[in-house]
């Protein structure tokens, strides 16, 4: 197991690094996927991670997870990541609050559940079965059962890719509130350049293997990027004037 | 049939969403839907009512000798008198207490060997092709030898009807273990499930509808390995009974048993059922549907 993930010290457990990645290696065989990648996540800092398909950003986002080993290098983190994944991974044969509650131990479970479901708006329906649930109803089921874990570090997997329109402005709204409310790090990965400029404090672009391009708004929105000049890093070209 | 489960289906989700649907048009459809189901119900049952008056007829008539089938209320006037003075509830005791018995053994010897082959690789290299043969055998094939080892008593039915019920249920549950969405056990792994926890609140649901297939499965086969059990050196049970019944050309008797038999596996699919519905509530093909 080459997965290096250690208890930071506790004097650094209130406002320290969510996740510290340094020189992280993945190949499958002899193909390089991720190589020397360095990215560092503060609590409270929401990344988005852009990159066109297989340009190895799912293969980060499971190996911060813990899913799959990695050949080189460090990942710290304070405690187990909570992950969203693109679809809902609901368990279709236990109620919403005993999916919400999966792998919590403590007594008061149901509770706890509660709360969490309630912050989604799904806090009347602790006892419905998943499949009475819409797309969306789902996600946000999936979003309470990785906040109820109090994690530092929540990683998003395309979460809102399979959703219609409205629902996803929804559930960026929702995700910015409880992100808020939260405060965990936030590794967002996705391929909606839009998704990424209303939700992120900072982008990433990904390209072989490696972050090639950078950029971190500012608090007050005061350095925003453009659709165009992101579209032009993920190797699209823009045709609007400019 | 299918009709009719579909309908039913169609009710039931009306009925969860808890409210009235918006469209009346539903509502009416839903209705019309109802008598349209009880109306087919009872042409099903149309055929065999019409079927048991025809031999009834024919029985009466003399068209039908009492030699060859008895009349139907003959039949039930048999089954009266052996239930009130004879040894009927006495031997259909002994026949349950013996599928009874064989189908507990079998179902742990299946479910215990697919379970360790479910979750080992090494266990399936070690057992899977052993078990795999046996079963290529019609388990019926086997019964001489079982009644060499074990002559002919209790513990050669009770062996055989095991011996039935072992592979569908051992199949089932292997083929339910490993069907289990590997997606699932991601997330559960994300969640920090340890492996038991990952057994009990992922991979064991996710196996127990192919598990109850294989119950339903095993009850039917449990149930031929007693008969044909039962028809060999019995000296009670429903099988002795009818056996007992061809010494003296008694056909009311025999097809008693026949009868008997067919209403046990009746109940026994109805038991299966009724599990499915319990323990797969959550699962759209089952649950509130049937």
């Amino acid at each position: 197991m080459n997965v290096h993930v250690a208890p930071l010290s506790p004097t650094s457990f209130e406002s320290g690094p969510a996740v510290v990645v340094s020189n992280l290696m993945r190949s499958y065989g002899s193909r390089v996927v991720i190589e020397k990648l360095n990215l560092r996540i503060e609590r409270g800092e929401f990344v988005a991670l852009l990159g066109e398909s297989g340009c190895g950003k799912t293969t980060l986002l499971r190996a911060l997870a813990g899913l799959d080993s990695i050949q080189g290098g460090r990942i710290v983190a304070p405690r187990r990541p909570a992950v969203v994944f693109q679809e809902h991974r609901l368990l279709p044969w236990d109620s919403l609050w005993r999916n919400v509650s999966l792998g919590l131990q403590i007594p008061n479970a149901r509770e706890r559940a509660a709360e969490a479901l309630t912050e989604v708006g799904l806090g009347d329906r602790l006892d419905d079965w998943p499949r009475n649930l819409s797309g969306g109803q789902a996600q946000r089921v999936a979003l309470a059962r990785a906040l109820v874990q109090q994690p530092e570090l929540l990683l998003l997997d395309e979460p809102f890719a399979a959703l219609d329109a409205l629902t996803r402005i929804r559930m960026h709204e929702l995700v910015r509130e409880l992100v808020a409310n939260h405060q965990p790090g936030v590794l967002l990965v996705t391929h909606d350049v839009d998704e990424a400029i209303a939700l992120a404090d900072r982008i990433l672009v990904m390209r072989n293997g490696a972050i090639a391009f950078e950029h971190r708004a500012a608090r007050d929105g005061s350095t925003p990027i453009s659709r165009a000049e992101l579209l032009g890093e993920l190797g699209v070209m823009s045709h609007s004037p400019s | 049939m299918s009709n009719i489960e579909l309908s039913q289906i169609d009710r039931t989700v009306i009925g969860a969403d808890g409210g009235v649907p918006s469209q009346g048009g539903d509502t009416s459809r839903a209705s019309a839907n109802r008598l349209g189901a009880r109306g087919l119900q009872l042409l099903s049952w149309l055929a065999p009512v019409l079927l048991v008056i025809v031999w009834e007829w024919l029985a009466q008539a003399g068209w039908l000798s009492p030699q060859v089938l008895p009349a139907p209320s003959k039949v039930m006037r048999t089954a009266f008198k052996l239930a009130t003075t004879g040894t009927l509830l006495n031997d259909l005791g002994v026949s349950l207490l013996r599928a009874a018995a064989g189908f507990t053994i079998g179902a742990a010897v299946g479910a215990g060997l697919g379970i360790l082959v479910g979750f080992s690789r090494i266990a399936e290299a070690a057992i899977d092709r052993s078990v795999q043969m046996i079963r290529a055998i019609p388990f019926l094939a086997a019964l001489p030898l079982v009644i060499v080892w074990l002559g002919v008593g209790e513990a050669e039915k009770i062996f055989l009807v095991a011996l039935g019920v072992t592979f569908p249920i051992y199949i089932n549950t292997v083929l339910g273990i490993r069907q289990v969405d590997p997606k699932l056990i991601e997330l559960g792994r994300v969640q920090g499930l340890g492996a038991i926890q990952l057994i009990r609140r992922i991979i064991l649901p996710g196996a127990l509808p192919s598990i109850l297939t294989g119950v339903r499965y095993a009850l039917a086969t449990a149930w031929l390995a007693l008969v044909v059990a039962e028809t060999i050196g019995a000296q009670s049970g429903i099988g002795f009974l009818a056996m007992d019944a061809r010494e003296f050309l008694r056909t009311d008797v025999i097809v008693l048993t026949i009868v008997i038999y067919a209403l046990i596996g009746v109940a026994a699919d109805g038991i299966a059922r009724f599990l499915e519905r319990r323990l797969l509530a959550w699962h759209p093909n089952y649950g509130a549907a049937r």
